[in-house]
């Protein structure tokens, strides 16, 4: 496994210059500031100047004295007071002026995050500055036993493959894993015959009772004591939208206590690219062609997390790969609420081979699709509502999303402007959900 | 201590499946089984029986939520009638194909369309080719009494299949009658120690992953396939003397002897046989009694276990007679006469000698089947005898 | 006859660099380390520190026992290459032992330059500081000592002259060049620097030559200038700039004009040779010949080119070329300085004077140097800027008035 750490994110778009980084920063370091947010090109815009803890930190590789090394645990580059000479060498080093002249001290500074609580975040009074910790998630769970084997067959980039291995290197094997037909169990998690593709208790449901039979499991685990075992499915968009959809509102509506995870890529990819209720608009798939008179799906796609929102499940969420932090803490949730009631977590989930994108692109397809806003990402709780987790200011237009996907390829203006246009009510009536007053355009 | 009550059909159903124990109990209404899960709930309501009551959205996730507890490792009890089996077809398809022991009572009712709420055997006969076993049962206490004999077939190693047990709707399930109601101890001596999931399970103790992708064109995988249907046959063939064991068990803790696989009433020197199933025996065997008053040597076969399908018992039982009238309450569309009918031919093919049989279609749509229409069939069986062709079926209602 | 797969002859920031980036690529391969020094890696730049006391010597080492473990390299140190025989791949020792290679890396840094003055031919005791033994041979020698007389006003003879005033001695440096620390600085930042000299009591004798040196006595000594003028001493430094070790590749037929030649990835003119740091002449980024800069960012730098090469490592993207670049600390002031800062007639020259000195030169619109004193600059950044020839016509207004904030903004938005 790799390594990842941490890391203090900038947001241009959302810095108004208000400083109080700076001086919380100062404050916390009796000294000068470690960071600097200095005037951008154009008014109202700024800039940010701060280590960047770099994996190859030229700094340290400059120093003659040994002062500076990257933490092996944390990532931050370390400065050390007592064996540092001051000779600069390393501000020639960084190309970002992360470590410069305190001309308090007249000895060099650089941020050391606080170790793990960084000031001036905390401090940022408008979301510019994050402490992003898909750092740590990586790497708390990279090193966890992934619960299926190596070379399941799925698709060269499958984000579900993603998904599956991250979901359950972080739950265990303390599990009862459904996968109903789809490409999950495709790509050989249940398995031939003799060999499993899976370390946990893992099942074919079949496409329409995931949910009923999960219940029935979790009942009799906790009828006979067992009451710590996750009951859970990795399930697709259509058994779960369409033909299942009875199970999952029937257990939700009972409460019966299951971690239902519905990877939407946005149809029947396994068997071929067919359109479900949640394939969206407009889009091209095999059984919404694009011909003379039909331009891809003429219908919009079914909403169903908001369907189980209605539910007043113990746990709704959506979640993008795009944002794994999220999608972790999320998943945390879920497991928790999993013990309590019906608890839904629902991870977009772009298929290179089925939208038609190179597979080096998904990550991106994901965060675009969020940053478009095509895809929110909230959770909904009975005593906290409904609250976005992630929600750009400044949404990205539709079309840059749509256009990454060749199952769009063929949109017309007019298409476009029905996409972008359900979009918009869509984060509207969200909002309005989330008591959020709805953007002013 | 046994207690007699006067009860209908479907409580001595729910008296039959409380006294089994079964941790959990699925149930979605339809009529005529409704009052039955009724029954159930209010047996748990009142802390009667100790199982989880899953009133779920539909009989496709009762037996769903089911076959997830069966693999956790619980007895399984729910019941159901004609539309409800339909709903619940996909997974009921599934169950014996995973060897889940469960046991589902069909109360049974003829099939829409027509629409139609009344008795009737349609349903189980429509869905007799699956790998369920099934019985039926004549009478109230027969229904109270199978159930728990059921679990014991049904959870025999050597079977590990799911079990039907019919009974008819509304003769059976709204009539009342007096019912001995076993001693609780009794039973649960009986029964013994529940495993149901020793064979396939989904335990984070013991992982597997069950019902893995199964056959292809070539290779191992079609062949592991074979192996699992004829496996599905062994256990169908190897319940047969379970189903045996089982009745003869229960006879001797309860003094209650039930013929299991099929019932010879006056057999002995029979000449014309009829066979029956289910609750109309009670009147059919009304009609040899009068029929032998007048001097003719009938008898009568009642089928009890009707899968697996008793071929030996059944074509060993009818190989003296001149001739056999075969009484439906369910029709065979295609063969067009009764499936039951079907059956009985197909076992006396196993004989040397060719006994000329005819088929009835009776009590469809909850219709009685009176001694006066087995009077009829008898005489048209005897004619039969004599040599009078009947390719036909004897529609024994169409007149009423 | 010892077999390695890679040989590194040297342990300073170059060679430390390519064993990095080596087993980057190559997780398995042999590897050695030779050094003729008899400490675990250090760096020079270190010295004026430890003669200081600042840095003790053994707090100086860069690299210890358990790093070479862990990275699969044999560290030798007193190995003292002689002779190189490309043909057949050997390495020959000083001791008569000889290591065979697959790919070899010189690395073998500079020594001090000794000018031909009469009396440095050994028959007068002088030090010079190259060396951790160096440095603590004067650091011993300064506690004895009451004058010393400096030769060259380059970084290291400043370090040594300041620390010597700061020790007590009566110092004096002498310079042939008008100005100290030439090429890094003009004449005004030099002043800046000379002034701060003399207030601490340092005599400066700049635009001098030392035409002898006696010591008649054999302990203090007379340093003769070319005025006429003499200096007396009882320490005498001599720092008057350093030469490639090259002298031992002669006759091996790998190319040396002042150092040895390398082209963008630091191979030299023979097959499976590569040369980095200060023993490298290659491209200088300014002028695009190659040149001596001996300073450690491009020791760095060649050394993991050098590295990535030899491991094969398919993500090497040839040398931009070296630009000077100089962090100088006296008497708790700071001089920083970077590319072309010291040039005139290359371009555009923006001075401006107050607490703070620091001069700005730009051509066609774009960064080619900067110097300071007193006044703290991103070093890194400017450096950045001239690698990268930014454009900086849009917002040369912004540079030239705020250069600091400046550069980190155009810093910031290429990062994004």
């Amino acid at each position: 496994m790799g390594t990842a750490f941490d890391t203090i994110a900038f947001k241009a778009s959302a810095c108004d210059g208000c400083g109080k980084c700076m001086t919380a920063c100062a404050e916390a370091k009796q000294g000068a500031s470690r960071i600097s947010i200095v005037s951008g090109a154009g008014e109202g815009r700024f800039e940010l100047s701060l280590c960047r803890q770099c994996g190859d930190p030229k700094c340290a590789m400059v120093c003659p004295a040994g002062a500076l090394a990257k933490d092996e645990a944390s990532g931050v580059i370390r400065w050390d007071a007592n064996q540092c000479v001051d000779c600069l060498l390393c501000t020639a080093g960084c190309s970002f002026g992360g470590i410069s002249v305190d001309s308090h001290t007249a000895r060099v500074a650089k941020c050391d995050q606080c170790d793990g609580d960084p000031a001036c975040v905390k401090a940022c009074p408008t979301g510019a500055l994050e402490w992003v910790t898909a750092g740590s998630v990586f790497k708390k769970y990279g090193d966890r036993e992934d619960m299926f084997v190596p070379g399941l067959s799925g698709c060269q980039g499958c984000n579900s493959e993603l998904i599956m291995r991250h979901a359950m290197r972080k739950i265990g094997r303390n599990a009862v894993l459904a996968t109903p037909p789809g490409c999950i169990p495709g790509m050989g998690s249940v398995g031939y015959n003799g060999k499993t593709g899976t370390k946990v208790p893992v099942f074919h449901p079949l496409l329409t009772n995931t949910a009923s039979m999960l219940a029935g499991i979790r009942r009799y685990y906790d009828r006979i004591g067992r009451k710590d075992i996750v009951v859970m499915a990795l399930a697709g968009d259509g058994g779960t939208s369409d033909c299942g959809f009875h199970a999952v509102s029937g257990a939700a509506e009972r409460g019966e206590k299951v971690l239902y995870v519905c990877v939407d890529n946005e149809g029947y990819m396994n068997t071929g690219m067919q359109r479900s209720s949640t394939t969206p608009f407009g889009s091209w798939t095999s059984t919404t062609p694009v011909g003379e008179h039909m331009r891809g799906k003429t219908q919009d796609a079914k909403n169903l997390p908001l369907i189980m929102v209605a539910h007043k499940c113990a746990y709704v969420a959506t979640a993008s790969t795009g944002y794994m932090e999220d999608l972790y803490a999320k998943l945390d949730k879920a497991v928790e609420a999993s013990f309590r009631g019906f608890s839904y977590l629902h991870i977009y989930s772009p298929c290179p081979t089925g939208w038609r994108i190179p597979s080096s692109k998904v990550i991106e397809a994901c965060r675009m699709s969020v940053d478009s806003n095509f895809v929110t990402l909230w959770e909904y709780t009975r005593e906290g509502g409904l609250r976005f987790t992630r929600s750009p200011d400044r949404p990205i237009p539709i079309r840059d999303y749509v256009k990454l996907l060749g199952k769009y390829r063929h949109l017309d203006e007019a298409q476009l402007d029905h996409i972008q246009a359900r979009v918009d009510e869509q984060v509207a009536l969200l909002r309005m959900m989330a008591a959020e007053p709805v953007a002013a355009e | 201590m046994s207690k007699v009550v006067v009860i209908d059909g479907n409580e001595a159903a729910a008296w039959g499946a409380a006294l089994s124990r079964p941790d959990m109990v699925a149930v979605y209404p339809i009529t005529p089984q409704s009052s039955l899960v009724e029954y159930l709930a209010k047996f748990i309501a009142d802390g009667r029986m100790d199982a989880d009551l899953m009133d779920v959205e539909g009989e496709h996730s009762v037996l769903s939520v089911l076959h997830g507890a069966c693999l956790a490792g619980a007895r399984t009890y729910s019941a159901t009638s004609a539309q409800g089996l339909a709903y619940m077809f996909e997974p009921y398809f599934r169950t014996p194909g995973l060897r889940l022991p469960m046991v589902v009572s069909l109360v049974n009712r003829d099939s829409v369309s027509p629409t139609c709420v009344w008795g009737g055997q349609q349903d189980a006969m429509t869905v007799k080719e699956v790998g369920w076993i099934h019985m039926f049962c004549e009478n109230q206490q027969e229904i109270c009494d199978t159930i728990p004999i059921a679990y014991k077939v049904a959870e025999h190693p050597e079977v590990m299949l799911p079990v039907n047990v019919n009974h008819d709707g509304n003769y059976l399930s709204y009539g009342v009658a007096k019912v001995e109601l076993p001693d609780q101890a009794v039973v649960d001596s009986f029964l013994g120690e529940k495993n149901v999931n020793w064979h396939a399970c989904l335990d984070p103790e013991r992982p597997m992953a069950v019902d893995p992708l199964t056959g292809g064109a070539t290779g191992a995988g079609p062949a592991t396939f074979v192996r699992y249907r004829k496996g599905l046959c062994s256990g169908m063939r190897a319940a047969l003397d379970v189903i045996v064991e089982a009745h003869a068990d229960w006879g001797r803790r309860t003094g209650r002897h039930w013929s299991p696989l099929i019932e010879k009433y006056r057999m002995e020197d029979a000449e014309v046989a009829l066979v029956t199933i289910g609750s109309m025996s009670g009147a059919a065997k009304d009609a040899v009694d009068e029929a032998r008053l007048d001097g003719r040597r009938l008898g009568l076969v009642k089928i009890k276990t009707f899968r697996p399908f008793p071929v030996v018992q059944v074509a060993q039982a009818l190989s003296k007679v001149r001739a056999i009238g075969v009484v439906d309450r369910a029709v065979n569309f295609g063969w067009n006469c009764g499936p039951v009918f079907q059956e009985v031919l197909a076992a006396l093919y196993h004989l040397p000698l060719r006994v000329p049989a005819m088929s009835f279609i009776g009590g469809l749509a909850g219709a009685d089947i009176t001694v006066e229409h087995f009077s009829q069939a008898i005489d048209r069986t005897l004619r039969l005898a004599a040599g009078e062709l009947a390719v036909e079926p004897v529609w024994l209602n169409e007149n009423d | 006859m010892m077999e390695t797969k890679y040989l590194i002859i040297g342990s300073s920031h170059a060679a430390l660099e390519a064993l990095r980036a080596i087993r980057q690529a190559d997780r398995d391969g042999s590897m050695t380390m030779l050094t003729r020094d008899g400490h675990m890696p250090y760096s020079p730049t270190i010295l004026p520190y430890v003669v200081s006391g600042r840095s003790a010597p053994d707090r100086a080492i860069l690299r210890d026992e358990t790093f070479f473990a862990a990275n699969g390299c044999a560290f030798v140190g007193n190995a003292t290459a002689v002779g190189l025989d490309a043909k057949g791949k050997t390495v020959a020792l000083a001791d008569g032992r000889s290591w065979r290679y697959d790919k070899l890396l010189i690395a073998t840094g500079a020594a001090p330059a000794i000018p031909p003055v009469p009396g440095l031919d050994g028959s007068v005791p002088f030090h010079v500081l190259r060396s951790l033994d160096d440095a603590m041979s004067l650091r011993n020698a300064m506690g004895a000592a009451r004058r010393a007389v400096v030769l060259g006003g380059g970084l290291v003879g400043l370090h040594a002259a300041e620390n010597l005033a700061e020790a007590g001695l009566a110092v004096s440096v002498v310079e042939m060049r008008p100005h100290v620390l030439p090429g890094y600085f003009d004449a005004k930042a030099s002043g800046r620097i000379e002034a701060a000299f003399t207030e601490h009591g340092v005599k400066l004798f700049l635009g001098r030559t030392v035409v002898a040196v006696d010591a008649p006595d054999g302990r203090s000594c007379t340093v003769r200038l070319d005025d006429g003028g003499a200096i007396e001493a009882d320490l005498l430094l001599v720092a008057t700039g350093v030469k490639p070790v090259a002298d031992w590749l002669s006759g091996s037929g790998v190319a040396v004009d002042r150092g040895v030649l390398v082209d963008d990835t630091m191979r030299t003119n023979l097959p499976d040779v590569w040369a980095a740091g200060d023993v490298a002449q290659a491209k200088d980024f300014h002028s695009g010949t190659q040149a001596l800069i001996g300073i450690i960012p491009t020791a760095v730098e060649q050394g993991r080119l050098a590295g990535m090469d030899m491991a094969g490592d398919s993500y090497l993207k040839p040398y931009a070329g070296g630009v000077p670049i100089n962090t100088y600390r006296f008497f708790g002031r700071v001089a920083l300085s970077i590319g072309q800062a010291a040039a005139d007639g290359c371009g555009e020259v923006a001075e401006q004077e107050g607490g703070g000195y620091r001069r700005v030169v730009l051509a066609d619109g774009r960064l080619v140097g900067y110097a300071s004193v007193d006044e703290p600059f991103d070093v890194g950044i400017m450096g950045e800027l001239i690698r990268r020839r930014v454009d900086l016509s849009g917002c040369k207004e912004d540079f030239l008035s705020r250069p600091l904030e400046t550069g980190r903004r155009l810093m910031s938005e290429g990062w994004r």
